[in-house]
């Protein structure tokens, strides 16, 4: 199949599966009724659901799925580890734990968020402190991602030993990954600030490329560490703000750039925005899910990407199409 | 001109010196082959010359400015290396890598220009991989990899290439083919330094052989001056017999079998 054809029916599948989105939920609104609804009276209860509620929902569901798959995406190229994803450097863990501690105090929704992304920032730059003595890339930087997750796991635990059980509560269903906190207002910000850290992923399609292909390989054509810290700190960006905003929403950053790969190659020319795509489709249609299946209850949607994404993983490795 | 110059170089992986006082000097136009023994320094010795390894002491200069200096983009234009087999394996079609080589020449938001179309061709034609531009590279053949990698290579249009044993795991129809486009390359003016495991394929291509032993240059002369069976033997440690190649005239080694030297001489 032609590129050109792969890509518009990614396109043709995401308006589908954004109207069908719009629709489900616990109210069914039939998705030829969504356009009148949209432009008409704003005062109707259907316009309320959709505009107010669904709609913000749906836009984060995108961007924070394409923000995670994008992240994977440059992780798995500059850790030249098929296993990379998002959290592999400890991000979750810091967000984790500035997020659990707020929550434990009673914090409103904007401070947990706060909290989560100082908690991500300081992961990150401790790990980039790492990696001035151990090269970008190099497994033991990840080790050391790895051991400083333990070690921010086990203070989330602390707390949680010395909290309240309806606090714990709350902090464990942020941690599954939560979407239904969705507003305007940090939509503007996150929207604006991960399309601007996707285009300059974008902008490195090349590096990427030749990074793919090992250290030495990278180094011999002319890529300089600056350019691997500017993707480092780009793909971290992306998924300490998804963290801060959604919860620690796992398996998207993992497998959605190695489907993508198999479809489109591993040139990051088109998977870059392939997995921005998919990525932000997948979690759409895990989120849509999730608060369809058991209405009025909501399943938070780090288990519906956890249970599709396992599936949809052992289903590509079956079959054979596993392209690492 | 020289391209290269080394002058009292160490260099080695953190306690444990390779390299020790070594000089060298590689003039331009020059096919410089590097033999030696297991542990000798020929790998360190490329990846000092690449600068993937820093020196602890010395210089190392690359066309009269130190190799440190260069940035690394400006570096790989004027100097293509082929490692040791590759480290991962993207899988890549044989036309998209090649085009890598094309990485230091391009802007980040040009695809391809036609200066690189026409250098993606004309290595292509050089090494005869025109055949395999839609195959990816996870579907070669260990010989066609390898000449992939030299198209790859010459994508980057540089004066000066580099190789670590280029045709070790081959067979003798793609390490005549990989040095035949090598000879050719030179003659057309590239300097060529690569390590090769077989003296005698680097006595019939090279215009100078550089012997190595712990760490420094043993000998280093044109294939007839240096190919002598003493040399060789102290060079190696086994007993050989020197004869000339019928059809290039240049030295041809055989070893001898059963005579491994001991410390202090022949068995």
């Amino acid at each position: 199949m032609k590129t050109y054809c792969k890509i518009l029916l990614l396109l043709a599948a995401g308006l589908v599966l954004v109207a069908a989105s719009l629709s489900l939920g616990t109210r069914f609104i039939p998705p030829w009724d969504l356009a009148g609804i949209i432009t008409g009276e704003p005062g109707s209860v259907d316009y309320t659901i959709l505009v107010k509620l669904r709609l913000p929902r749906v836009l984060l569901a995108i961007v924070i799925g394409g923000a995670l798959a994008v992240s994977g995406t440059v992780f798995q190229a500059v850790l030249k580890n098929p296993l990379a994803d998002p959290y592999i450097i400890g991000v979750s863990g810091g967000a984790a734990l500035g997020a659990t501690a707020a929550i434990v105090t009673g914090a409103a929704p904007g401070i947990v968020a706060a909290a989560a992304f100082a908690g991500s920032i300081a992961v990150i730059t401790i790990v980039y402190l790492f990696s001035k003595r151990m090269r970008v890339g190099s497994s033991a930087l990840i080790l050391s991602g790895i051991a400083l997750g333990f070690i921010l796991s086990a203070a989330v635990l602390l707390i949680y030993a010395l909290s309240r059980s309806d606090q714990i509560h709350r902090a464990m269903l942020w941690l599954m990954g939560d979407l239904s906190g969705a507003r305007y207002d940090m939509l503007n910000l996150l929207g604006c600030v991960s399309l601007a850290l996707i285009l300059a992923v974008m902008a490195y399609w090349k590096h990427l490329d030749v990074i793919s292909m090992g250290d030495r390989f990278s180094r011999g054509l002319g890529v300089t560490d600056r350019d691997v810290r500017v993707l480092f700190w780009a793909a971290s960006l992306l998924a300490a703000l998804s963290v801060s905003l959604a919860g620690v929403i796992g398996f998207v950053g993992l497998i959605v750039p190695h489907m993508m790969r198999s479809v489109f190659g591993p040139g990051h020319l088109r998977l870059v925005p392939a997995s921005a795509v998919c990525g932000g489709l997948f979690l759409l249609v895990s989120d849509t899910i999730g608060r369809s299946l058991t209405p009025p209850f909501e399943i938070p949607v780090g288990v519906i990407t956890g249970f599709l994404g396992g599936a949809f993983f052992l289903v590509f490795m079956v079959r054979g199409r596993w392209a690492a | 001109m020289s391209i290269f110059e080394l002058h009292e170089v160490n260099a080695g992986y953190r306690d444990v010196p390779v390299l020790r006082d070594l000089g060298l000097t590689v003039s331009d136009g020059e096919f410089v082959s590097v033999i030696g023994p297991n542990g000798a320094g020929k790998s360190t010795l490329v990846k000092t010359l690449s600068g993937d390894v820093r020196p602890s002491s010395g210089t190392v200069l690359f066309k009269g400015r130190r190799l440190r200096d260069y940035r690394a983009r400006v570096l790989a234009r004027e100097l293509s290396v082929v490692h040791q087999a590759a480290e991962a394996l993207a899988p890549f079609t044989v036309y998209e890598f090649i085009r890598l080589g094309r990485f230091p020449h391009q802007d980040s938001f040009v695809l391809e220009s036609d200066r690189d179309r026409e250098m993606i061709a004309r290595a292509a034609e050089t090494t005869g991989v025109a055949g395999l531009l839609s195959r990816r590279l996870t579907e070669l053949s260990g010989g066609e990899l390898q000449l992939a990698r030299i198209a790859h290579a010459l994508a980057q249009n540089s004066s000066v290439i580099l190789l670590d044993e280029p045709v070790s795991h081959l067979d003798i129809q793609h390490a005549v083919m990989i040095m035949d486009i090598l000879w050719k390359l030179n003659r057309e003016g590239a300097t060529v330094v690569t390590v090769l495991h077989d003296i005698n394929i680097a006595s019939d291509y090279s215009t100078r052989i550089v012997g190595l032993r712990e760490g420094g240059v043993f000998f280093s002369g044109a294939p007839a001056e240096v190919l002598r069976y003493d040399l060789v033997e102290a060079l190696f440690g086994t007993s050989c017999i020197v004869l000339k190649n019928p059809t290039t005239g240049r030295p041809f080694v055989y070893p001898v079998p059963g005579y491994v030297q001991k410390e202090g001489g022949v068995t």
